[in-house]
């Protein structure tokens, strides 16, 4: 179903995604750990074509998107959603029009430029948004809403697109833990319920070990693990991870912010040092 | 709980398309007033025209080209009336300095008097507001008529007149500025006695005078445009000579190519210079706050 | 056993403080000095001293009365010998034998004015007696060979009283009489603007507005409020109709020349700022465009226009949009270079087509520093618009000039002056309530 073989991303002389292998035969719940800056980030956009990829194929059912252009770019970015850290809506604007426009893709421009969206479109996002939880808040500005809000938000955006793929960047490491767990309830309700592939990139391990079936390891933008939950030893997370032997799960599932900090800072400095 | 909310879903549903619609309607009525305005608006003012906009719109070139053709044939005398120019451009420039100064130091004073926690009499501030207002209304040119009738022409009716503009709107940028300032300073002063002179000059100007004099230098271009366009009407400097270099007609056109010249380069360097100063400022400032 | 480096040593860091408090010493004693010499300088190069010859205060006294008072005159044309009593000597305000004013009696060849101040005025034929309360009666004939004649010692005059050989002329606080060979003129004077409401010619002159309102028709041909309303907007001294036309189309010529502006000014922003540009070349053009535009000056964009498009509003509206497109280039191209882009990506990930995410992406975020800065030159244009209407003729500045060259109308330049201040504080409302609601609700 997704076969991705060799993919490469070279930033001037720095490599983010290294010759990065794997297949999906059916739709899975797949969660992508690793420390930041291993390149996770850089795949789930190289998926979505924001951002170009240099090398390598990604082929969905049976079809490479990497060199697609134009109409079929967009087509192929609207069955594979997007959903994002800082969960990229549009905060002027209210909770339902953000998620009409996952279906900018298959609108007409000029219809959609005076925002004017079918009926039909309307109700369904309705639907969409009661289906997680926040119907109530249909008609406040996206800005007046909490973060866990926000991300519900924005997956409801995602689901609007109607996708065979979601992708989600990071989509709880800016949400306090009881949204988070909400947050990944939804998407994992999503992959049940729907049958769709969801792609996360996850920060804890143990959101990983808990919701997905299966889960790639990334360091320095190789695929360094892929396997079941179940496979994923201390040993193994220690090696993805990078860490010494003082390594301890807990380090990745608590104070989020904190360790991402400091963990980007480490990175910043050993760029400086190279 | 999905099934509990099927009515309150239902309400939210008709709520959330009747407010659709009502957007979609008080956009469209917007969007048809303002198309309607600039259509019908733009043949009106087509028809009070002398000439008409299609008409006049192949002959948009024909003074330029006039002006440039004729200074080209005649660009030996160039210099000669670019020098002959430059004291005209000085006054101009003098007269949107002195404006600029008076005003700004005017502006202060109203400013601190309009401001709620520096106002020495605190029930005046509508007052000094609402004079700012008017100061600010009062087009420059409207003084400057009128003073040119009472003190006869020349600079002196210019510059009061820009600069009773310049009190009213740098007073209520200032007034801004004044309110974004930190007022524990000025407690710290009264505490030790301070009057209230004292307290403004060392608790408020230290705070704001950076924002002041970026205001002041962005107002001081503004007044080279309104002192060059006064001495069209009248009030002397460059827009003087250049009214009169265009009352000459054809033959004439070089001396008014001069002026063109020498207006469009000193507008041109003064909103340069003025943003140059006014992005270190900032920057600087910037900075400053991070150490 | 520690070293001290040569800037932490206490004298050296004496010294750099009182360096650094005699540069600032510097700073607050020579930028005053520096200003005080520049003053000194304008001193001179604006003439300040010849200012007190040229100043004409007699001038401003003549402009400071007329704005409260007005005149009327009686005169009487010494080679007809016709009487006629008029307001302002307007032909408009011309009063007929049936309306004369209270204060004066018109007879054959004579006219009695009687004063508030007690003094009385005859005419009676080429004879003038003018009875000065607490001084006397002054008497002043002329005739066509001897030319004017005074019954006072001429050498011995009080200096209210002027005479020459052709003309007397008395000055005191209730009235002005002349006296020439051709006409014999009495100026009395009155608070007020004369003949606001409607001219004396017009059926509605001398009637309340309560007897307008509800009384009797006072013109067989037309209902009062109509006829009384149709007088008022076509009053030929005050000319409401055309002043009303006149604000409107100032206002026209900044609604034209701001809104065009920002029009055009939008798309181009896209190509002058740094995240949208297509090439840096295509940046480099747009920004020196604007530029261009801003430097050329609405006074120069105005010259250059009427020559092609005559003078009228559409001239001053364009000479707005020209300057204004280049000062909301570069205004919304600053705005475009500080947008989050985040929410571009957001729309970008749907699929959306380019347009989509500039609109759905793009525009959500700059739209509330684009039209607070669209309203607040929406205002400021209005003040413009009375500048540039004054030289390119056209709106209420047209008006305005027109009245300060006549140098006798000042009632009406100072009823323009306060329509024009009433017009931009109007405005000045207007678009900080547009601010405010449009910006807080989307």
């Amino acid at each position: 179903m997704l076969e991705v073989k060799g993919l490469t991303k070279r930033f001037g002389g720095n490599i983010a995604v290294d010759n990065v292998s794997f297949t999906v035969d059916r739709p899975m719940m797949i969660g992508i750990i690793g420390r930041s800056g291993a390149g996770k980030s850089t795949f789930l956009r190289m998926m979505n074509r924001l951002t170009e990829a240099s090398e390598g194929v990604l082929a969905f059912e049976g079809r490479n998107v990497l060199p697609l252009v134009g109409k079929a770019k967009r087509e192929w970015q609207s069955t594979c959603a997007m959903i994002f850290q800082q969960f990229n809506l549009v905060p002027r604007m209210d909770v339902v029009s953000n998620v009409l426009h996952g279906t900018l893709g298959r609108r007409s421009t000029l219809a959609t430029m005076f925002n004017l969206y079918p009926e039909s479109d309307i109700h369904q996002a309705i639907d969409i948004l009661d289906r997680l939880g926040i119907a109530q808040h249909a008609e406040k500005r996206a800005e007046a809403l909490s973060g866990g809000q926000q991300q519900r938000v924005a997956i409801a955006r995602a689901l609007m697109q109607d996708p065979k793929v979601i992708l989600a960047d990071e989509p709880i490491a800016s949400l306090d833990p009881m949204n988070a767990q909400t947050v990944m309830e939804a998407l994992r309700r999503i992959h049940d319920e729907d049958g769709r592939m969801v792609i996360a990139n996850l920060h804890t391990l143990d959101t990983a070990r808990r919701y997905c079936d299966r889960i790639i390891g990334m360091r320095d933008g190789r695929v360094v693990f892929d396997g079941t939950p179940a496979q994923l030893t201390t040993g193994v997370a220690r090696d993805i991870y990078g860490a010494g032997a003082d390594f301890s799960e807990a380090a990745t599932s608590t104070e989020i912010r904190d360790h991402h900090d400091i963990e980007a800072a480490e990175i910043r400095n050993a760029e400086v040092a190279i | 709980m999905a099934d509990l909310s099927a009515a309150p879903l239902d309400a939210t549903r008709a709520h959330y398309l009747a407010l659709t619609r009502q957007r979609r309607l008080y956009g469209g009525i917007m969007l048809l007033v303002f198309v309607l305005l600039m259509a019908s608006g733009f043949g009106i003012a087509n028809d009070r025209n002398a000439g008409g906009f299609l008409p006049g719109l192949p002959h948009i070139f024909d003074f330029p080209a006039g002006v440039i053709s004729e200074a080209w044939t005649k660009r030996a005398n160039l210099p000669d009336h670019l020098r002959n120019a430059l004291p005209a451009l000085v006054e101009t420039i003098n007269i949107a300095a002195v404006a600029t100064l008076f005003g700004a130091f005017f502006a202060i004073l109203l400013s601190m008097f309009a401001t709620r926690g520096l106002a020495p009499w605190p029930r005046l501030i509508p007052v000094f507001r609402r004079i700012m207002d008017l100061m600010r209304a009062v087009p420059e040119i409207v003084i400057a008529l009128v003073l040119i009738f009472v003190l006869g022409g020349g600079p002196v009716p210019a510059a009061i007149a820009i600069a009773f503009h310049t009190v009213g709107a740098l007073g209520k940028l200032f007034s801004e500025v004044n309110e974004n300032a930190d007022q524990k300073p000025l407690e710290g002063l009264a505490s030790v006695g301070a009057i209230w002179p004292q307290r403004m000059l060392l608790g408020l100007v230290p705070q704001v005078a950076p924002n002041w004099f970026s205001y002041a230098l962005l107002r001081f271009e503004i007044n080279i445009r309104a002192s060059a366009i006064l001495g069209f009407v009248g009030a002397g400097g460059i827009g003087y000579e250049l009214k009169n270099a265009i009352s000459w007609g054809q033959g004439k056109f070089d001396e008014a190519a001069a002026v063109f010249i020498l207006l469009f380069l000193t507008i041109v360097f003064f909103d340069q210079l003025s943003s140059y100063v006014r992005n270190r400022l900032t920057y600087g400032s910037d900075k400053g706050a991070g150490k | 056993m520690s070293f001290v480096s040569p800037s932490d040593d206490p004298r050296h860091m004496h010294n750099r403080a009182a360096a650094m408090i005699a540069r600032k010493r510097l700073l607050t004693f020579v930028a005053p000095l520096f200003v005080l010499g520049y003053f000194v300088y304008i001193f001179f190069a604006f003439d300040i001293m010849g200012l007190a010859e040229r100043a004409r205060l007699d001038n401003a006294v003549t402009l400071v009365s007329d704005t409260y008072s007005y005149k009327t005159v009686v005169e009487r044309n010494n080679r007809t010998g016709e009487i006629g009593v008029a307001v302002e000597g307007e032909r408009k305000g011309t009063y007929d034998a049936s309306n004369y004013p209270g204060w004066v009696t018109v007879g054959e060849d004579a006219a009695l004015i009687t004063l508030d101040d007690g003094g009385t005025i005859e005419i009676v034929g080429d004879i003038v007696r003018y009875d000065v309360p607490g001084f006397g009666v002054v008497e002043a004939t002329q005739n066509r060979t001897d030319g004017v004649k005074l019954n006072l010692d001429t050498a011995d005059l009080p200096d209210w009283i002027s005479y020459s050989k052709t003309r007397v002329t008395i000055t005191t606080d209730a009235a002005r009489l002349s006296l020439t060979k051709a006409r014999t003129e009495v100026f009395v004077y009155d608070f007020g603007w004369e003949l606001f409401w409607v001219t004396l010619d017009s059926p509605y002159s001398g009637h309340s507005l309560m007897e307008v309102l509800t009384g009797p028709q006072l013109d067989p041909t037309r209902p009062n409020i109509a006829g009384a309303w149709h007088d008022f907007w076509n009053n030929a001294i005050w000319r409401h109709g055309e002043t009303a036309w006149a604000l409107f189309e100032t206002i026209l010529m900044a609604f034209l020349g701001t809104f065009g502006a920002a029009i055009v000014a939008l798309p181009l922003a896209f190509m002058a700022a740094k995240n949208f540009a297509p090439f840096m070349a295509v940046r480099m053009l747009a920004r020196r465009l604007f530029d261009f535009l801003r430097g050329v000056d609405g006074l120069i964009w105005t010259i250059l226009l009427s020559r092609a498009f005559g003078p009228g509003p559409m001239t001053g509206a364009l000479a707005m949009l020209f300057t204004d497109t280049g000062s909301f280039g570069k205004l919304f191209s600053e705005a475009l270079e500080n947008v989050d882009s985040k929410q571009i990506e957001g729309i970008a990930s749907t699929g959306a087509k380019p347009m989509q995410r500039y609109r759905f992406g793009v525009i959500p975020q700059i739209v509330p520093v684009l039209l607070s800065q669209v309203l607040y030159f929406l205002e400021s244009n209005t003040r413009s618009a009375t500048i540039i209407g004054a030289i390119t003729g056209g709106g209420i500045g047209l008006l305005l000039t027109q009245a300060m060259i006549t140098q006798k109308d000042w009632e009406e330049v100072t009823y323009y002056i306060i329509l024009i201040i009433l017009m931009v504080m109007g405005m000045d409302t207007i678009s900080s309530w547009l601010r405010r609601k449009l910006i807080k609700g989307d």
